[in-house]
This record gives structure tokens, C-alpha cells and sequence, in this order.
């Protein structure tokens, strides 16, 4: 047997085969999460508990008798699994866009992303308590049981009908989005929802179909899925991140684009597993960062008009809970005080989680950015931190600085990648970047994989103050946040923090007065980026571990969250949050594997009930107090109503 | 609220009430149409004459008030209800989709009821839609949109139309071209609701103009006073 490009055929084949199955999930995949996004403007990242719903739908029906013994049901098989699934799974897509989603349309993207990861965790979490991470099997069905000898290689014909099943599923979804009525109705409705349902269509019951279809679609997949992969709850989240940067790479909500690079990139994952297997797990988020420093729109996106930033901000101009001086003086009482309170080692984590919050909060609370790949930040300086302080024996000031160093220039060049999107590609792409260092980390000989770098030594701080003491270590700790704290105030009540405020409020105005929004927004992710460095470096001393957590990306839907429930944009909020996220996270601890649903949960709660976070409800609360004050004194005076004031409220409503 | 007297109207707006997030837009609007008539809102910018389309289109989601359409309650019904009960919007932006070709624009509204315009009709009326049929519905001047816009509204049978500044920066030639349309549609019994600043256009077809202050019609004039009136509505609209 002759070898192609020196490696033997049979293994080319074999993994170009494996290559195009993988992209056939991919493309049914990143085709509902692209119709999705396309039609109802949400990041569907429940996408992969969903497929994992169908793959588990088509288990349960082949175990119908045991499930539900006494009924007489009959084992349901494939077959039957292929037509009722996805619908069912669909119906619970329904469901989920009538109670949860379509709460979030008119919102800001973090709100949906942060549902939909909750929605993912809670689903993921519950299943994860059921099943544990042990797969079942499921057997391919006795039609399409076998091979076909192809003189070159062996086809087995179930691989053969995936193939041939996810291209005509997805040509046939395309053409009726493309070439129907059906689909001009939904494409008029991406467009102009309002208009559409002037013209007499049911339009939020059409977005409900359409996620049902995309859901069904995934529900489909992990049908087809089951016979392949083992059934196991962690089957839809090690796929969906994947997914996403397939619909990046695509263009986002291109129907065309989903399907064609989901196919592409499988096969081009197939190839880096012959070729450079070391590779194979990164391949498509370097192809992906590629594609978008040439074409950012993706390859087949078309450039949409400019998205305007997110401006979520809470915070209220010369509110007592706004000022710098008099918070930096309690949050330093209250921060000496706390190691009498709590076990100092508690105290450190609030101050790290919490600075990890501030440094966040400056890019998307301040600038408006979406950000969610924060982890790769945190992690990686915690990994260099822990790695010099460990292999090299360096001290822990010098270990920090590098630690800080490294995520300064990650955060550089995930910036400089990212800063030219908006809203959920924004989201999209530093997810996607922060997956890279998160595959590098699994992969790497000096992170120790699964083990992460264990047993760091504290040392001395320049040399005399003896960390492993941990009143020194927390003292050491605290002064690190409120330096930090200062840091980010200063920052945003600077002339810098002005013109980014502007960018926020309005960006195409800011950049015809002469401001390069880019640059600032890209200075705003370098010091977000630096101070999380900050903080990564810091909990890798205190905890005296480097672990994969501290770099996937649940730890940048943590540090989102913990900004939104204490106070988007506010001074204090992401240390209000961050002490609330550590609490729950101290109470769930004795939950055992109920925690990640329950955080799920959390995510969920804090969508529909608490969206302008703790500190904004006590803004609010507060400027109505005024408020009403202010009416008060003005009943003393008769009112004076003048026609000129009328004429000025008319006019304001009526140029909308 | 003020009593709702039916004097043969198909419309009757009563005591609208409107409002924009914080800010009020109608403050207590009335007025009324009558089947086959041709009403126009008139008045300055900002004065709630497109608020008032859009609140009886269903697209206000804060207002109060009533709004009767053919002895039916409309001001709780959803935009898509409003539509099947035969009245169609036509929006000042025109709302021509870019992602649509003009064919699928033109047959993007359903057909709500018979007695819609035939295709060959509209294309007697507008001949350049027929050869853009398949160009992208944005690639259109802003006057073939206009016509596109007029057009779609007119194939779904619906036989009462809100037509939102039909001639806003558009060239004469065409406003004339319009302006035939309109008359043709009111020839043929249609009943249209039309918000309009060039009142030397409005003139020529409208039945009654209604004049928006402040969010409420403040004076109502017949065609047949429309000369002893003319300097009186020229300052309402400060011309």
C-alpha cells in the first residue's frame, strides 16, 4: 500500500470520514443556532443541552418498559426516535421561548446569554445528577447495520446515512428560509417585527416556531448523534462553544454560511487529527480568529449595520453610592474587619473574585462591551503565576508580575482581534479566542492538565513578609483590591473615562468629534484584561493552584454574572455581586451535584427578577426617593403648567 | 371618556391617550372617518399625527382611549388582529425590506380578505415594479419604494388604509403620480387615513382635514371650507 502525503491512506480516509461526520453535526448544529440568532436576535447557548435532550429523547424511548414498567409500552427504536424526538424536543424549545426567551428579545445581548447559559446549566446539571458523567450506549439500528468495502476504506453505511441525512436536512431548511414564503416571512420579520405584524402575522408566534425548529434541529442531531458518541449529559457542552465559532466563522444568522463551514471545518478537524493532532482540538478557533482579521463579518456574513455598544449601566452621577473617596475609606474598615468574620481564606476569595468583578465591570459596564471570554485572562496569569512560583522557584511579587504580564498581552491581542465587532459577536469572538487558551491549557505538559499546577508556594513578598501566614496573605490581598478598586475609579472619572462613557452613550457621534473609539475601547479591554490578570495571578497565590476552571468559560459567565447582580456600571456593584456569588457558591457547596443546576438557576432568576442588580434597585430606589422630595416641595408652589411645556412634551413624543 | 356617537363612521378615535416610554405623544385625540372618505391629519412635526397611525395600527403599545373600527374595539388588539380586520398601514419609513426582492415584497402581506387588487392592476399602476421584479427591494429610487410600499398594501383586500406621508421626499413628477393613485383608489372605494405635511397635495384629494396640535385634533374643516380656511391652517402649520 502505497502512502498518501506519507501517511497511510486507510488512516487519511478514516479521519476524513470522521472529519465529515463531525461536520455534519456541526452544520445541523451552527444551521438552528445561525437561525436563531438570525431571526430572534438571541446567542442560543442552550443549544448543546438540547441536542444532549434529543440523544437522551432517542435512549428513552428504546428503554420505554423499563422507564415506565406496568404501561405494556413497547421499546421504541431508531426510527421511531428520528420522527418523534425532535418534535418533542422542539415542544420543549416552544415551551422555553414562551416562559424564558421571549422575556429577553427587547433586552440588551448579556441578558440573553446569560439566560440561555442558565437555562443550559440547569438542563445539563439536572441530567448531570441523573446520569452522572458515565455515557450509555446506543446501538445503530439493524437497517443500516454494516459496511461497505470501498477498495480504499470501510464506510460504514450508518456514517453513510448521517452524511446523507444532515445535507439534505440542512439544503431543505435553507431552501425554505431562502426560497419560500414561510421564509420571507421570517426574513421580514428579522428585519422589521413591527411592520410584519401590521401586515397580519402572528409575529411572536412565528419567532416561537422558528426556535422550536431550531431547537427541533438540534433535538434531530443528537438522534442521529446517539449510535455514534455515547449519550452522556457532557455531550452537548463540549460541542457548543465549537458551534458557535462555526457560526462565526460562517457570518452570523448566514443560513448558508452555518452549513457550509460546519462541512468545512469537520473535515478540516479530521485533517489536523492526521497531520498535527495536537491541533485538531484548536484548529477551528485559529481558522476562526483568521477568518476574522480578514473578513470580519465572517465568510459568507454580510456586514450588518453598525450595532450601537450596550449601555447598561446603572450607575447614577453623584450618588452617595458613587463616590470613590468615601467607599475606598468603608470598603477598607469593612475589609480589615472581615478575616475577625469570616476564615481569612473566604475573606481573599470574595476580594478576588471581587476585583476579577471591577476589572470586568470597566469593559462591559463602562464601555459596553459584551466580553465572555474573561477566563482566558484569569486563567492564564494564574497559570504563569503558579508555573514561575512553582517550576522556577521565583518569588511571588516577581511571579505576579509576569502572571499580570502575560495576560496583558493576551488581552492585547484577543482586543485587538475582537475590538472591531459589537454586542453578541463581540461576545462570540472573545469566547471563542478564550477557548484557544483554554485547549492549550488541556493540552500543555507545564499545566498538568486535569490536575492543574497544584501546591504553589505562597513564599515572601519582597522577601520578608511571609505569605503562608493568612492574616499576612489577606492583608497583602486586600490591598491589592482596593488598589485595584482605586485603580478602575480613577480610570473611569478620568477624561479617559469620560470619552468612553461618550462611546457608550454614542458611538458614531463620538468618532465625528474626532475620537478613535476603536483605540480607547481597545486600551479599556488591555486594563480589564490586565487587572483580571491581576486577580487570576493573586488567587493562584492564595489558593496555591492553577486549575482548568480558572480558564473555561463558565468562569467568564461567573464574572458576568457577578457584575449583573450587583450593578451593571455602578462603583460597587461588581463587589456587591462578587460577595453574593461567593456566598451562594460557600451555601450550594454542601449540594454536592445539584450546585451547577442550582446555579443555572441563579443565572435564570437573575435575568427575569433582578436585572439592573443590586446596586442599580438601590439607584433607582433612591432617585425616586429624591424624586418624590423634590414633587413635594413643588406641591407647596401652585403648579405652572405652561402651553409651552405641553408643546415640548408633544414634540419629544412625537419625534420617535 | 367621551361618548362615542356613530355617525356612520368606520373609524372612530376617541380620547386617545398615547405615550412613548416617559414621554406623552396624544393627549386625548378624536376624530372619526366615514366609509369612502379620505381624511387627512395635518399639522407640524411632532404634533402625534403618526402616533395616531400607529396607535390605531396596534404598533403604541402605552395608550388609552378608544378606537372603533366597523363596531369593533380595537385598542387592546394586537397589531396582526388589527390587520386581518382590513385595515392596512403603509409607514412613513415605507418599511421596504432589504433582505426581500420587490416580488417578495410585494407579496409578502397575506391576503386578508377578497376583492384585493389584482397583480396586473398594480402593475397598470405601477409599471416599474413589474420590470425590478427582481432586484432587491432597497435598490429602488425612494420613489419606486414608495409605490412598492403603496402597492403591497393594495394586493391583500383590506379596503382602509393609514397612508403615512405618501410624498416625503419625493419629485414632483412623482408626488403627481401618487397623487393619481390616491384618486384612483378613492374612485374605486376605498377609505383612507393619511398623514400628510404638504398640504397642496392633501388639498387636492382630501374630503376633511383634520389639524394636530399637541397631540389632538384641535380643528376639523370639509373640503367645501377649505378656501374660507386656508389662511387659518396655513398657521396652524406655520407656512
Amino acid at each position: 500500500m502505497t502512502d498518501l502525503l506519507g501517511v497511510p491512506p486507510a488512516l487519511l480516509f478514516g479521519q476524513l470520514l470522521v472529519g465529515l461526520i463531525n461536520g455534519s453535526f456541526y452544520a445541523m448544529m451552527s444551521l438552528g443556532v445561525a437561525i436563531i440568532f438570525g431571526m430572534l436576535r438571541i446567542g442560543n447557548f442552550v443549544h448543546g443541552a438540547q441536542y444532549m435532550l434529543g440523544a437522551f429523547g432517542a435512549w428513552y424511548l428504546l428503554r420505554l418498559p423499563e422507564l415506565l414498567p406496568g404501561l405494556g409500552l413497547p421499546s421504541l427504536g431508531y426510527w421511531w426516535a428520528f420522527f418523534i424526538v425532535p418534535v418533542v424536543v422542539g415542544m420543549i424549545g416552544a415551551l422555553m421561548e414562551r416562559l424564558f426567551i421571549r422575556r429577553v428579545y427587547d433586552l440588551e445581548h448579556a441578558y440573553g446569554l446569560l439566560l440561555t447559559v442558565g437555562l443550559a446549566m440547569v438542563i445539563e446539571g439536572l441530567f448531570n445528577v441523573a446520569y452522572g458523567a458515565a455515557g450509555q450506549t446506543y446501538g445503530v439500528p439493524d437497517a443500516l447495520k454494516g459496511g461497505i468495502n470501498l477498495g480504499f476504506m470501510f464506510l460504514p453505511i450508518y456514517r453513510a446515512w448521517v452524511i446523507g441525512a444532515a445535507l439534505v436536512i440542512c439544503f431543505g431548511a435553507w431552501f425554505v428560509i431562502e426560497r419560500t414564503k414561510l421564509g420571507s416571512y421570517l426574513r421580514a420579520a428579522t428585519e422589521n417585527p413591527d411592520l410584519v405584524r401590521a401586515f397580519g402575522i402572528n409575529v411572536p408566534r412565528m419567532l416561537m416556531l422558528t426556535y422550536a425548529f431550531g431547537v427541533g434541529l438540534a433535538g434531530l442531531a443528537g438522534v442521529m448523534a446517539a449510535p455514534i458518541y455515547q449519550v452522556s449529559p457532557q455531550m452537548g457542552q463540549s460541542i457548543i462553544v465549537t458551534i458557535f465559532a462555526v457560526v462565526v466563522i460562517g457570518g452570523m444568522g448566514s443560513i448558508f454560511g452555518a452549513i457550509v463551514s460546519g462541512l468545512m471545518l469537520g473535515l478540516i478537524e479530521g485533517l489536523t487529527k492526521v497531520f498535527y493532532p495536537e491541533a485538531s482540538t484548536t484548529v477551528i478557533f485559529i481558522i476562526m480568529t483568521i477568518v476574522l482579521v480578514f473578513r470580519p463579518a465572517g465568510l459568507f456574513g454580510r456586514e450588518t449595520s453598525s450595532h450601537t455598544v450596550a449601555d447598561l449601566s446603572s450607575g447614577r452621577v453623584g450618588s452617595i453610592l458613587e463616590n470613590s473617596r468615601l467607599w475606598l475609606l468603608i470598603l477598607a474598615v469593612i475589609g480589615a474587619a472581615l478575616p475577625f468574620v469570616v476564615y481569612p481564606i473566604f475573606g481573599m476569595k470574595i476580594l478576588c473574585l471581587a476585583l476579577f468583578a471591577c476589572a470586568y465591570n470597566l469593559i462591559f459596564g463602562y464601555v459596553g462591551l459584551l466580553a465572555f471570554g474573561h477566563a482566558a485572562f484569569y486563567g492564564s496569569a494564574a497559570y504563569v503565576t503558579a508555573h514561575a512560583a512553582t517550576a522556577w522557584g521565583l518569588p511571588p511579587e516577581i511571579s505576579i508580575f509576569l502572571g499580570i504580564c502575560v495576560s496583558t498581552m493576551i488581552g492585547a491581542l484577543f482586543g485587538w482581534l475582537a475590538i472591531r465587532r459589537q454586542g453578541l459577536y463581540f461576545a462570540m469572538i472573545t469566547l471563542a479566542l478564550a477557548q484557544i487558551v483554554y485547549f492549550y491549557a488541556v493540552q500543555s505538559g507545564w499545566t498538568h492538565g486535569e490536575d492543574g499546577i497544584q501546591s504553589v508556594p505562597r513564599g515572601r513578598l519582597f522577601g520578608f513578609i511571609d505569605l503562608n501566614n493568612s492574616l499576612n496573605m489577606y492583608y497583602v490581598t486586600l490591598a491589592v483590591f482596593l488598589a485595584g478598586f482605586a485603580f478602575v475609579n480613577r480610570i473611569v472619572r478620568s477624561p479617559f473615562g469620560r470619552t468612553l462613557k461618550s462611546i457608550r452613550e454614542n458611538e458614531p457621534r463620538a468618532i465625528s468629534l474626532g475620537y478613535h473609539a476603536d483605540r480607547f475601547k481597545l486600551i479599556a479591554f488591555i486594563l480589564s484584561a490586565m487587572l483580571s490578570g491581576v486577580a487570576g495571578s493573586m488567587k493562584a497565590i492564595i489558593f496555591q493552584l492553577a486549575s482548568l476552571a480558572d480558564v473555561f468559560f463558565m468562569t467568564s459567565a461567573d464574572v458576568l454574572l457577578m457584575t449583573l447582580i450587583g450593578g451593571v456600571g455602578t462603583m460597587l456593584g461588581p463587589v456587591v455581586g462578587a460577595t453574593i456569588v461567593a456566598v451562594l457558591q460557600r451555601e450550594f457547596a454542601s449540594f454536592g451535584a445539584w450546585v451547577v443546576a442550582m446555579q443555572g438557576a441563579i443565572f435564570v432568576l437573575c435575568v427575569l427578577f433582578l436585572r439592573k442588580g443590586v446596586i442599580g434597585t438601590l439607584e433607582e430606589f433612591l432617585s425616586n426617593r429624591e424624586e418624590r422630595r423634590h414633587s413635594a416641595l413643588d406641591e407647596i408652589k401652585p403648579m405652572d403648567r405652561s402651553p409651552l411645556s405641553q408643546t415640548a412634551e408633544a414634540d419629544a413624543g412625537g419625534v420617535r | 371618556m367621551s361618548k362615542l356617537e356613530n355617525n356612520g363612521a368606520i373609524l372612530t378615535v376617541a380620547d386617545l391617550h398615547a405615550w412613548y416610554g416617559e414621554s406623552k405623544a396624544l393627549h386625548g385625540m378624536n376624530f372619526h372617518v366615514k366609509p369612502g372618505e379620505l381624511v387627512t391629519l395635518l399639522g407640524r412635526n411632532g404634533a402625534g399625527k403618526t402616533t395616531a397611525l400607529r396607535s390605531i395600527m396596534g404598533l403604541v403599545r402605552r395608550k388609552s382611549g378608544a378606537i372603533r373600527f366597523a363596531d369593533e374595539e380595537l385598542s387592546h388588539r394586537p397589531a396582526e388582529f388589527i390587520a386581518r380586520r382590513g385595515i392596512a398601514y403603509c409607514p412613513e419609513e415605507r418599511g421596504i425590506f432589504a433582505s426581500l426582492s420587490v416580488g417578495e415584497n410585494l407579496e409578502l402581506p397575506p391576503v386578508i380578505a377578497t376583492g384585493g387588487m389584482p397583480i396586473d392592476e398594480i402593475f397598470a399602476l405601477f409599471p416599474n415594479l413589474k420590470r425590478r421584479w427582481s432586484s432587491q427591494g432597497t435598490k429602488l429610487s425612494g420613489g419606486e419604494q414608495q409605490m412598492l410600499a403603496i402597492a403591497r398594501i393594495l394586493r391583500t383586500g383590506a379596503k382602509f388604509l393609514l397612508l403615512d406621508e405618501p410624498t416625503e421626499g419625493l419629485a414632483p413628477v412623482i408626488v403627481q403620480q401618487i397623487a393619481a393613485v390616491i384618486q384612483r383608489l378613492k374612485e374605486q372605494g376605498y377609505t383612507l387615513l393619511m398623514v400628510e405635511q404638504n398640504f397642496r397635495f392633501a388639498a387636492k384629494l382630501a374630503d376633511r382635514y383634520c389639524v394636530v396640535e399637541h397631540g389632538r385634533v384641535v380643528e376639523t374643516f370639509r373640503r367645501d371650507e377649505l378656501d374660507a380656511a386656508t389662511h387659518k391652517i396655513e398657521v396652524y402649520l406655520g407656512v
